[in-house]
């Protein structure tokens, strides 16, 4: 498999219980994973600890035969290659959005990283907005320049973490298909989390619910969500 | 083996954590020193202390603090009530003219009100000379606890002011709004939402208030008043008993713990200082008649008595003195307390943007701690700092010593100890507290969001500091530089005892000639002092009113 | 906009704050400070040079010292502070003081500065012909400069002199609620108290402190002169005070402090018996002095009729070399007969003195 993530188990300092528990998946490489799930489930923890800015208890979470935590490795997240979309964004207000998106291509020589930057700028079609700092940009384009900065170094895995959320509802389905048509463009493997079952089923190959931590069910969107 | 991986992961944050640690270890070692000096037995002296005298500084220090700090309080909250609810005239002037008794220090206030207001000065002598009356001199006594509390709340209220202001602007709006529209009367509204709601803010600022009056010197000792500050000296310098003035200081300190324990529960789990939603501004009401009088009367009084009066006061002392006093030398003294008081800002900052995010970053309770331990240096007096600062650089100068005879073979020994750096590290260790929180407030504002995105765009911790962290709290780093600026320009005992040879700033020269008496000849150098605090104060604002836009 | 600004103000701090921690760490002296250069001490073809930890901050003390340095090349540098705090860091830098010299205001302090061991005896002609024995220390270790007296004064409008002629008089029921002192906590009053303990024993010493602090006009605040003001403001009659504050007030530039000096009157007492209470501010060779030599060539320098004369003037003070007299202002007070006793009892019987403060309540 692609992504293995075996049996992570997770407690917030201070927690009586454990945050997740035993959380055991597995995902092909270009698929769209959706986790849904209520607010407090725990599933903006599973995308913390995958992209590494939380530390498991117990588990391991394996990346195209490459270990990136188990009892023996942590590797921090700047060494893991995992893209991660934060729900409110995260875009650097003092930067443009060219600088934001180039932020993530410290590692590419110059020409190399223009030429990426167009790329992905083409890709969520916001080319003539490179200029722009985020506050000067609408919350969809927002969203997208967050896209795009998580895309332009080639992740291995990408992590959503409630893309849609700060969306107004019919800007919500025009992105949701937009994006959609980006990650399968792209083949690029993902994960998001999402409390709209809308969401889910439009946009997901596989759906895990959860509850408590606990993964309850999964499937596909079409099955699991009747 | 996990342990070796596990320490791998904190390889960048390790760079921070040693640095935060020698910082940290660095503020404790003069006052650790001290510390351990609190549990040897107790000497004759203590009896004594204990058997007479204990009882008057814990009634005065109690009595002093719990005074100021309420009287504060309800000036503070008041007064940022009526400025940030009604519109009347000078408003706008006064709204920050408000914030102005901070660039007073206390100690001048002290002797310049006691100038005014003793039988030979301008009040007394204006009654007696043209008006024939002769007031009994209990009313206009200044040299005492009562006027120890009226100098300190009218200086010290602006802490209270500003927090609950800010507060009171950023956050009430719907409140007040939704009060109104329930038909609650402004009195009303004041009453059972503001106060409550605000409560956070308010501790918050009378905490602060009430440390400030805990730490200091110049004030009591210019009155003649026995608090815990003055009898720390007087037992260390005047009975030369150094045991018993530790075990006062440990005791004082306790009192810091009690009020910001304190703080805590009566903050409960309330945050005054931030939301993330931008509020919309009051609709102020507008007072007209007697409404717009007293509002204008009672915040003009409070900035006359904390400002106007005696900035006038000092005025007419400069200008009568200035001939006398004036020359070449005091543009050197400003030289030395401006270059003195940006350089050790700068340094304090710098170690307190490490120290905080450590913090941060690391999420231990340990790295937390080292934050929270700096506030060691604000709760000991600055007297005891200034004498576990000598102990420690005399030791280091003996360790340096093969050094310094490399470098310059009859060199003196004790080359610490006599420059300027040493006066630098007591301020450290008295103020990085005051930046630490400015520095964790701005990444509080911020959050950790960026941070993580950095982190997962493929930067480390060290390069997401410079890259992105650092832009985003400039402004919270240049107000804890302000704030830390502003106060070692006042800064009083440590100047006093630490500064090397031939070393004046204005605080020590007004200080100086205040207590020989010549409170006249004092006015300029304080003035100077004023002026540079109006000014950072000044800019401090501005800097805070462009953040809130 | 901001942010551009802020950020060049930042720069511009970080690279300030270097400059200055360079400056300072490798010059030993501020480079804000001119003409202190005077980095190696041992150095003897260097600049001859002396350190003063002093207690004066008079800006006439400097032209002495200016004049010191003209006549003999050796330049003085000084750091003023609080007696006790001075002799505080003396203590805590130990052999490694830069300090060659002690300036304190107070017999009593200089004698705590020889116990703990910080200074060294002197061997002077000049300084023996120049300070009698009883203001200095019997081995020598300090020499008082300057002399003031602690005296009573009282308001000529409502008290006859002859109604008081000694300190035991302040305890008389009949000054009840009359009299003003500062706080205990003084050094001034714990050395009145020492020295009446030195006369009159333990005993005497302990009723005379308790019967001021029951004819106290009000719980002592203030310094001597706000003593001195509130006698004339009519708070009480009879106020005790050093003698120089007076001056002080006589020559004030508010004139309404002259006017209140004005209606005070002086008395000296105990002019029948053992005299009028007298202090010193005096000078020590630390023990450890690195500059000896040059240390007591400015001790005999400020002994001298020459220099005494400004030195005990600036704080009108009476001069301690007895052949230089003392200012106009002070001879129109009269001669006065003074305690007879070594200064050093006042050191010796400080804590004493303290205690029994402490005990009778005087705050």
């Amino acid at each position: 498999m692609y992504v293995e993530i075996r049996g992570l188990t997770f407690r917030y300092k201070n927690a009586a219980e454990d945050t997740i528990q035993d959380f055991t998946l597995d995902i092909r490489k270009g698929e769209i994973i959706g986790i849904l799930g209520e607010s407090g489930s725990g599933k903006t923890t599973i995308l913390r600890l995958i992209a590494g800015l939380e530390i498991p208890s117990r588990g391991s979470v394996r990346i195209d035969g490459r270990t990136m935590v188990d009892g023996n490795t942590f590797l921090p997240p700047e060494r893991r290659g995992i893209g991660m979309v934060f729900q409110d964004y995260a875009l650097f207000p003092h930067m443009t959005v060219e600088a934001n998106i180039k932020f993530g291509l410290h590692r590419m020589d110059g020409a190399r990283r223009n030429e990426r930057l167009e790329e992905v700028l083409r890709l969520v079609n916001l080319a003539e907005y490179k200029r722009r700092y985020p506050h000067e940009l609408s919350g969809g384009q927002q969203q997208r320049v967050a896209l795009a900065r998580a895309l332009a170094p080639e992740p291995s895995l990408l992590l959503l973490d409630e893309p849609f959320s700060n969306l107004d509802r019919d800007l919500q389905q025009r992105i949701r298909d937009e994006l959609k048509v980006i990650l399968k463009g792209a083949g690029i493997t993902s994960i998001f989390v999402t409390h709209d079952r809308d969401d889910s089923r439009a946009l997901a190959d596989r759906v895990v619910i959860l509850r408590g931590g606990r993964m309850v069910e999964i499937g596909d969107p079409a099955e699991v969500l009747r | 083996m996990r342990v070796l991986e596990i320490k791998r992961l904190y390889t960048s944050v390790n760079i921070w954590g040693v640095l935060s640690w020698v910082f940290v270890l660095l503020i404790l070692l003069p006052n650790a020193n001290i510390l351990v000096n609190v549990f040897s037995e107790p000497n004759e002296n203590w009896d004594h202390i204990k058997e007479y005298l204990l009882r008057q500084y814990i009634s005065n220090t109690v009595l002093v603090t719990s005074l100021s700090g309420l009287f504060a309080a309800v000036i503070g909250t008041s007064l940022a009530w009526v400025v940030s609810v009604y519109d009347f005239p000078l408003r706008g002037f006064l709204k920050w003219g408000l914030v102005l008794p901070l660039a007073i220090p206390p100690y001048i206030a002290a002797y310049t009100y006691n100038g005014m207001l003793n039988y030979t000065g301008v009040l007394q002598t204006f009654l007696r000379n043209s008006l024939n009356i002769y007031i009994d001199q209990r009313y206009v006594d200044i040299m005492s606890l009562q006027g120890a509390v009226f100098i300190f709340t009218l200086f010290l209220y602006p802490y209270v002011y500003t927090i609950t202001k800010a507060f009171l602007e950023k956050q009430s709006s719907s409140l007040i709004e939704n009060a109104r529209v329930l038909g609650r009367s402004p009195l009303e509204v004041f009453l059972f939402v503001i106060l409550p709601v605000s409560r956070a803010a308010i501790v918050g600022g009378t905490t602060l208030v009430m440390l400030e009056v805990l730490n200091d010197y110049g004030v009591v000792k210019y009155f003649g008043i026995t608090t815990f500050s003055t009898a720390i000296f007087q037992t260390w310098f005047g009975m030369g008993d150094v045991d018993s003035a530790i075990k006062l200081a440990a005791m004082l300190m306790l009192l810091v713990f009690a009020i910001t324990m304190s703080e805590r529960a009566l903050r409960g789990r309330r945050r005054f200082s931030y939301t993330t939603t931008k509020a919309r501004p009051i609709s102020r009401i507008r007072l007209k008649g007697l409404g717009a009088v007293l509002a204008s009367g009672y915040t003009f009084m409070i900035f006359s008595l904390g400002f106007l009066i005696p900035t006038l006061q000092l005025i007419h002392w400069a200008l009568q003195t200035y001939r006398r006093v004036l020359g070449l030398k005091f543009l050197e003294l400003t030289l030395n307390s401006l270059l003195m008081a940006l350089g050790s800002a700068a340094l304090i900052v710098c170690m307190a943007v490490v120290i905080a995010n450590y913090s941060r970053i690391s999420e231990t309770v340990i790295a937390r701690t080292n934050a929270r331990v700096t506030i060691v240096g604000y709760s000991i007096p600055g007297a005891v700092i200034a004498i576990g600062v000598i102990v420690v650089f005399v030791a280091l100068d003996n360790h340096l010593y093969w050094l310094y005879r490399l470098i310059d073979p009859d060199t003196p020994k004790l080359v610490l100890t006599t420059s300027l750096v040493m006066l630098m590290f007591a301020y450290t260790i008295r103020f990085i507290a005051i930046a630490v929180n400015s520095v964790e407030s701005g990444f509080e504002k911020v959050g950790k969001k960026f941070f993580e995105a950095s982190r997962t765009l493929g930067m480390n911790v060290t390069r997401t500091f410079f890259k992105v962290d650092l832009r985003m709290i400039q402004p919270a780093l240049l107000s804890g530089f302000l704030l830390v600026f502003v106060d070692i320009m006042k800064e009083l005992p440590l100047t006093l005892i630490l500064r090397p040879f031939n070393f004046d700033t204005l605080a020590t020269k007004s200080f100086q000639y205040a207590h020989d008496e010549m409170i006249h000849e004092a006015a300029i150098s304080s003035l100077i002092i004023i002026l540079v605090s109006f000014a950072s104060i000044y800019f401090f604002h501005r800097v805070a009113d462009k953040e809130e836009r | 906009m901001t942010n551009k600004l802020s950020r060049i103000l930042l720069s511009l701090l970080l690279v300030l704050s270097l400059a200055l921690l360079a400056a300072c760490s490798g010059g030993g002296a501020p480079a804000a400070n001119e003409g202190d250069q005077g980095e190696s001490a041992t150095g003897a073809d260097e600049e001859q040079m002396v350190n003063l930890y002093t207690d004066r901050h008079y800006d006439t003390d400097q032209e002495l010292y200016d004049l010191f340095t003209q006549e003999t090349g050796i330049k003085v540098n000084v750091v003023k502070g609080k007696s006790d705090e001075l002799i505080e860091r003396l203590a805590r830098e130990g052999e490694d003081t830069q300090a060659d010299l002690l300036i304190t205001a107070d017999a009593g302090r200089l004698h705590r500065a020889k116990v703990q061991g910080l200074l060294q005896p002197v061997s002077s002609e000049v300084l023996f012909n120049n300070i009698p024995a009883n203001l200095r220390d019997p081995e020598n270790y300090w020499f008082g400069l300057t002399v003031r007296a602690r005296v009573i004064v009282y308001a000529k409008d409502r008290v006859d002199p002859s109604e008081i002629s000694t300190y035991e008089d302040l305890t008389d029921p009949k000054w009840k609620g009359k009299i003003l002192v500062r706080s205990s906590s003084n050094i001034y009053n714990q050395s009145l108290l020492a020295s009446l303990i030195a006369i009159h024993g333990e005993e005497k010493g302990r009723e005379w402190a308790r019967g001021v602090v029951e004819n106290m006009a009000r719980d002592p605040e203030g310094n001597d002169r706000a003593q001195a003001t509130a006698v004339a403001a009519g708070v009480g009659d009879l106020a005790i005070m050093n003698t120089y504050y007076i001056g002080k007030m006589l020559n004030s530039a508010n004139p309404e402090e002259v006017k209140a000096a004005e209606a005070l009157g002086i008395i000296f007492p105990d002019q029948e018996g053992t005299g009028t209470h007298i202090n010193v501010s005096g000078i020590g060779l630390t023990k450890y002095a690195k500059n000896k030599e040059n240390a007591i060539k400015l001790m005999e320098f400020l002994s001298s009729v020459k220099a005494q004369q400004q030195f005990a003037e600036a704080n009108f003070e009476y001069p301690a070399n007895p052949a230089v007299e003392p200012s106009e202002l002070l001879k129109s007070w009269g001669d006065f007969k003074r305690q007879d006793i070594s200064l050093s009892l006042l050191g010796e019987l400080n804590s004493k003195a303290v205690q029994i403060f402490n005990e009778v309540g005087w705050k």
